[in-house]
Formats: C-alpha cells, structure tokens, sequence
C-alpha cells in the first residue's frame, strides 16, 4: 500500500514538473467509512462500468449505458438509496479510476487476480465468471498450442494477452476496444480473437458471427470481482458490498439477469446459486 | 454496405453530441493555452538568464515529446478532484482533464509564436522608442505588440487547427467525444466490418468540414499581412 | 547491457518501490528493446516516406496538367485537414480490407501488416505538409538561376534535379525539419493500430504489471530523448548546408 501512495505520489510530482504548476493531492481516504458517508452525504454513487462489452455494459441507441452490469449497478444505488452515475471504464484505467476516488466501486467484468487485490479492494464473493478463450474460422484452429508463432487479436489491459504469449507462443496484437480487435479478426489479420469466454459466447450465440466458432476448450477460468477502493474492502462499504453479491446468487437474480439479457447459461453461476442457498428449513413452513 | 450506411444515419446525432465535446475541447484548451503561451513567451524572452532558460528547457520538452504521451500522464497521473480551499471539492471529469493535457502542448507552441513575432520586429525601432524616452514596458505594449498580433495570428490559427484535429485522441482514453462514440456505436450495433469505412469515413468528413474553412480563413490572412519585403 | 543494469533495477525496487520491471526482467526487457528498435525504425521510415512525397508532390504541382495540380491540392488539403488518427483507422480497417493478401489458413498474411499500414497513413500525412514546404523552398528559388541553367540547355527535370531542388531544400530546411520532428511524434498514435512501438509496449508493461507512473516517466523520457536527437540533427544539417547571402 505504501509503496503505490508513494508512487502516485511520484507520478504528481513528475506531472506537476511537467504542467510547471502545482496540482493537488488526491484525497486518500484515512478514516474507516470515509467513503461511504462520502456517497451518503453526496447523494449519489458513482459505479465503473464497462462501455463496449455487449450485453454486460453497452452504450445504447439513446446514448445511455445498458446491460446486465448496469443492471446491478441499478440494484447497489436503490439499496443504498442514492442516485446512480454510471461511469465508464476501460479495462486498461478502471483500477486506477477507482485509487484516485473516480468511481465508487467498480462492477467492471474485472478478473479477480492476486495482483489486483494487491490494488483495489475486490470483494467476495465474485458475481460472475469466465475464462479465456479463442474464436476461430471453422476449422481454423483445433488446439491452444495451433496458435504458436500466429498473430492473434485482443484487447489492451487484458491477462489474458500475456499468457496467450509466454505460454502459446503466440505473437498477440492488442487494440485499444474490442470493436477495434474484433474488426481487426474478422477482416482477417489474425488468426483468433483471444477473449473472454462469456463473450465470445455471447457473440456466437447472437448469430452475428456465421462460419466462426469456439474451437478450444475454456482454460484459467476465473472468477469476476466488483470492488471498492482497497481501504474500503473491510469497513462498511465492502461488507456491504459482498453482501449485495451473495443476496445475487442466493435470489437467483443473476440467473434472471442471463435470461433477461439472452446469455447462454453459465454452469458457475447455477453452481453459486445452489452453494448460496441459505437452509431456512429450522424455520419451518 | 447500404446496411452500413442506414446503421450510420441511426447513430449519427450521438456522434455529433461527441463532436461538440471535441468543439468544447478545443475551445478551451486554446484559450489556456493562448494565455498561458503569453507568459510563456515572455518569459522566453526574458533578459534574466535564471528564467529564461530553464523555461526553455522545460518548454522545449513539451514540444519534443508526443501529445499522446501528454494526454496519458495527465489522465492516469492527476488527481480526479482538486480541493479548494473555501470552496470545497472540485471534479475534474475525463474529458477536462485531457483539455489541460491538450493545452499543454500548444502552450509550448504559443510561446514560441511569441516569442517569434517578437523578437523580428527590427531592434532599430526598441532602440528609436528607448531614444524617445519610452519606459521598456511602453515599448512593449505601445511599439512590439500591435506589430506583432498580425503576424502572429496566422500561426496562432495554424495552431488551434492542429489542436482540434488532436482531440479525438482523447477517445483512447475513453472520452466520449466523436470517435470514442463512434467505436461504441460500430460496437453496440452489432459490430460488423462493413460499417469501418462509412463510420471513419464520417469523421474524416465531419471533421474536414469543420477545419477546412479554417485553414482557408487563415492562409488569406497570412497573405493578406504578409509583411513586404 | 541486461546483466548489467538488472541487479541495479531489481534492488531499487526492493528498496523504493520504483518497479522498472523493463530493466530488470528479461521478458519485458526483451519487449522494451523491441519496442524501442520498432519505433525509431517507424520514425525513420516515415521521415523517409514524407520527404519522397513531399519531393514528388512539389513537382506535381507545378506541372503543367490541372488535372494532376487539382488532385494534389485535394490530396494536399484532404490530410491536412482532418484527425491523424481517425486516418490511421481509416487505413488501417478501411483500405485494409481491399489490399490483396495471402491466405495463412484461417487467417490471411497481409502484404501489408499493421507497421506497413502505419508507415504509409503517417507517411503520406507528414507528406501533406512537406509538398507545401518544398513548394515554398522553390517559390525562393530566384528566377535568374533557373533561366541560366534552362539557357545552358538543362531539360525541365534535369533543371529540377540538379539546380532547383537542391536549393529549394536549403531554404526550406528550417520549415522542413519542425515537421519532420513534429512527425516524429505524431508515430505514438500508431499505438491505435496495435503496432507495437514504444508507446503501445510501455502500455502493455504498465497494464501487466501495475507499475503506471514509472512507465510513464519512462516513455515521456523515451520521445524526447529520440526526438531531441533528431532536431539536434536537423539544427546541425542546417548549419551546416546554410547558404551564405540567404535566409
């Protein structure tokens, strides 16, 4: 922790130098709850949200943001009884928006990695899940070790490009959004699209994507973190937090959140709902 | 393609809203840049050493290094909200943020057009207005400036042209201004290869439209006030 | 240089915090060296490019067809006049689409890959401007030396070649050499492209290891050390091609 206040604080410096006047700051927060009476007296809430990951948060027709993580995000704002703003991400910002205090919490499609609960307080349980995968021609690729040596697209920020590279050898061309990466594949200047599995999923499934196909098995399956600013995973407001994730699960809210937005059902998400019910049976009928 | 071109028309007001936020963009990195490049500029000219050159160092800095490079340092480095005292907590929004980012550079720019214009003003007239008895100040305001804005306001032009065309950058990091929101647009419908060249293809359009008049108006002046030899 | 430096880097990290993992381990050493070399080459190529555009277009516009003087006109206020980057995409997954390319199995090996595209979009917008200053370099050309070469018999080329052009880039060179280094900077955007130059590998690093600020420093030091060199180069060519009695 120490370490990343003192580097940001470095990162001021150096942009102070640069813009040669004296920025400020950034509020880091030191007493417990800060943030949410932060929230509370604010009256509003800002969640980070993706902005290009259909159906998990899009931009829509009328310019708003929709999808099955705004959804939620709906869901945190109306039991905290605040208004929402939703802010939109990148995956290559969001950890960085939610340390300097941009964004309340964050329900990102952010991998709950051990590097990352180093920075941001991710909470559990995790809502959702997937793992990384690869879309192809049809026949194109049958195995993971088919892309040794072969360009690949994908998205800047994501894990998954690093692994794709030192494990399969394969030489990964990462674009700034997906709508770049997936021009990028489709128009035929790589082999797969190296992405996350509950969208390529979700891609094939929409019947936009004739002729391509899954071909490898979904490997490093991993589970999604929403996540508050790391001071907070352990005061009200990440307690909070998870408690709204296990109320997901055990109400089968997340399941109804798949059917609303034409998911292809995910085995993780039934799983988590049947281990998170609660046996009320002592209370009888 | 005619597909692409429907799809097009669909999403073209929301494109637009985001060129306004690339208009606003500009407008005010400009005018930060304009008076902050004023000082600058004096300071560049300076006949105290001390001043004079670390701010050319710092200046020349600036113009080496690559606006998308600015654009970076400013969005991931500064703080989010500013703290005012008396005022409480100032936010800073995304596309502010890259405003400043963005004025940086034209900064630098600025004062070197100050500093340009100045200094080819022919020092026989300092020296004639020094000899009639005007304080360095007056010689300044009186004699240099009003010689100088004309020439300078070609390239000051040039500059507020090579601004506005850099602000979609600012999509890279997210800004929702008119690219940024036509990447979203392509995305959310559906995402097809069909729709990169009327889309991109609009911008380049919308875009021209708006500068070409510029860099027309400019080189009439430059013509115009070009000084005869 | 790796073995050198790495036990340095690894122990201010240790002690500091300050993570320049591109110094201290050997796989994002070898992509920041990669990254490096591909970015001065793109530099290089691109300088290159726009000054063979902006030689050729000064010679189309004075050509005697209208034709070919209205197309580099368009050509010339068509790239000047709109977002570099927007044209990089524009390009890229325009044009890309139409370039003929070799079928790998599933994919197909461009003939021109994602650095070629970069090149030419950046090439051919830096010669935009170059046209209009090589026009302006001849423009100074005084008329009595072309007519005293046209009077020793020189052909129109020749006189362009030999006399004309070799003063036109002396006058020029001043206004030549800020676009040039102006260009130099404008190669980051094909970041957007996924061309793996300095500013894109950098960002791969930071977002693979969360060590944003130092990347940055690094970065912002990268461009002008790189360009700072360039103009220095330049300001020297200048120098030392400055004709006496001009400019």
């Amino acid at each position: 922790m120490f370490n990343i206040f003192k580097k940001s604080a470095g990162a001021l410096v150096c942009a102070a130098l640069l813009s040669g006047v004296a920025s400020s700051v950034p509020q880091i927060a030191s007493a417990a709850n800060e943030r949410l009476q932060a929230v509370l007296e604010r009256g509003v809430v800002r969640i980070g949200v993706q902005s290009r990951f259909v159906p998990w948060a899009y931009r829509a027709k009328d310019g708003s943001l929709k999808g099955i993580e705004v959804d939620l995000a709906h869901d945190v704002a109306k039991a905290m009884g605040v208004k929402l703003e939703l802010v939109p991400i990148r995956s290559s910002n969001r950890m960085q928006f939610l340390q300097q205090g941009k964004v309340d919490l964050l329900i990102g499609a952010m991998s709950d990695r051990p590097d990352r609960r180093k920075i941001v307080g991710i909470v559990e349980p995790s809502y959702w899940a997937s793992g990384m995968t690869l879309m192809a021609k049809k026949g194109a690729v049958s195995s993971w070790d088919d892309i040794r040596g072969k360009p690949i697209c994908g998205k800047q920020g994501v894990f998954y490009n690093k692994i794709a590279e030192s494990q399969f050898g394969a030489k990964v061309m990462a674009f700034t959004g997906n709508s770049e990466a997936k021009e990028a594949f489709r128009s035929g200047k790589c082999l797969a699209w190296l992405y996350d599995s509950s969208s390529i999923g979700m891609d094939l499934a929409m019947g936009e994507w004739k002729g391509y196909e899954a071909p490898v098995p979904t490997i490093r399956e991993n589970p999604w973190g929403a996540a508050v600013p790391m001071e907070e995973r352990d005061t009200l407001f990440g307690r909070f937090l998870s408690g709204m994730v296990y109320h997901w699960h055990e109400s089968g809210r997340l399941i109804e959140l798949e059917k609303k937005w034409g998911v292809p059902p995910s085995p993780w998400i039934a799983g988590m709902h049947k281990t998170h019910k609660y046996n009320r049976a002592y209370l009888g009928k | 393609m005619l597909d692409a071109i429907e799809t097009l028309f669909v999403w073209i007001p929301l494109i637009l809203q985001g060129f306004l936020l690339n208009l606003a963009m500009s407008f005010i990195a400009m005018a930060i840049a304009t008076v902050a490049g004023f000082f600058v500029g004096m300071m560049l000219l300076s006949r105290r050493a001390a001043v004079r050159l670390p701010t050319r160092f710092v200046n020349t800095s600036i113009r080496n290094s690559p606006w998308l490079v600015v654009l970076f340092i400013f969005l991931l480095a500064l703080p989010f909200e500013v703290k005012i005292p008396g005022f409480g907590v100032a936010f800073i929004p995304d596309w502010l943020k890259a405003t400043i980012a963005f004025s940086l550079p034209v900064t630098a720019n600025v004062a070197e057009i100050v500093r340009g214009a100045i200094r080819s003003v022919p020092t026989g007239q300092t020296e004639a207005a020094e000899s009639l008895a005007f304080t360095r100040r007056q010689v300044f305001w009186k004699i240099l400036l009003p010689q100088c804005y004309k020439r300078m306001l070609p390239p000051w032009m040039n500059w507020y042209a090579l601004l506005a065309l850099g602000t979609p950058m600012a999509a890279i990091l997210g800004v929702q201004e008119a690219l940024g929101t036509a990447q979203e647009a392509m995305e959310a419908a559906g995402g097809k290869p069909e729709f990169l060249v009327p889309f991109y293809g609009f911008l380049l359009l919308l875009f021209f439209a708006y500068i070409y008049p510029i860099a027309l108006y400019t080189q009439r002046l430059e013509r115009r006030y070009a000084v005869k030899d | 240089m790796f073995e050198w430096m790495a036990p340095a880097f690894a122990s201010l990290y240790k002690a500091t915090g300050w993570n320049f993992i591109v110094f201290y381990e050997r796989y994002e050493y070898d992509r920041f060296v990669d990254g490096a070399m591909l970015s001065i080459g793109l530099i290089l190529l691109c300088l290159v490019l726009s000054i063979v555009i902006g030689v050729l277009g000064a010679w189309a516009q004075g050509s005697r067809s209208r034709a070919i003087r209205w197309g580099m006109g368009a050509y010339i206020q068509g790239f000047r006049n709109t977002p570099p980057v927007v044209q990089l995409l524009f390009f890229y997954f325009g044009f890309g689409a139409f370039v003929p390319q070799v079928d790998a199995g599933g994919y197909y090996e461009p003939l021109i890959t994602a650095f070629g595209w970069a090149v030419i979009s950046l090439g051919i917008f830096g010669g935009a401007f170059n046209v209009e200053i090589f026009r302006a370099g001849l423009e100074a050309v005084p008329r009595a030396t072309v007519e005293g070469a046209e009077s020793l018999g020189f052909s129109r080329l020749q006189i362009y070649a030999y006399v004309t052009l070799p003063l036109a880039f002396r006058f020029c060179l001043p206004a030549l050499s800020n676009n040039l280094v102006s260009l130099a900077k404008t190669t980051s955007l094909a970041y957007v492209i996924a061309v793996p130059e300095m500013t894109y590998t950098l960002n791969q690093v930071w977002s693979d290891n969360v060590n944003v600020p130092e990347m940055m420093i690094l970065l912002f030091l990268f461009y002008v050390v790189v360009v700072s060199l360039l103009s220095v180069f330049l300001g020297w060519l200048e120098r030392r091609l400055a004709l006496s009695g001009f400019g």
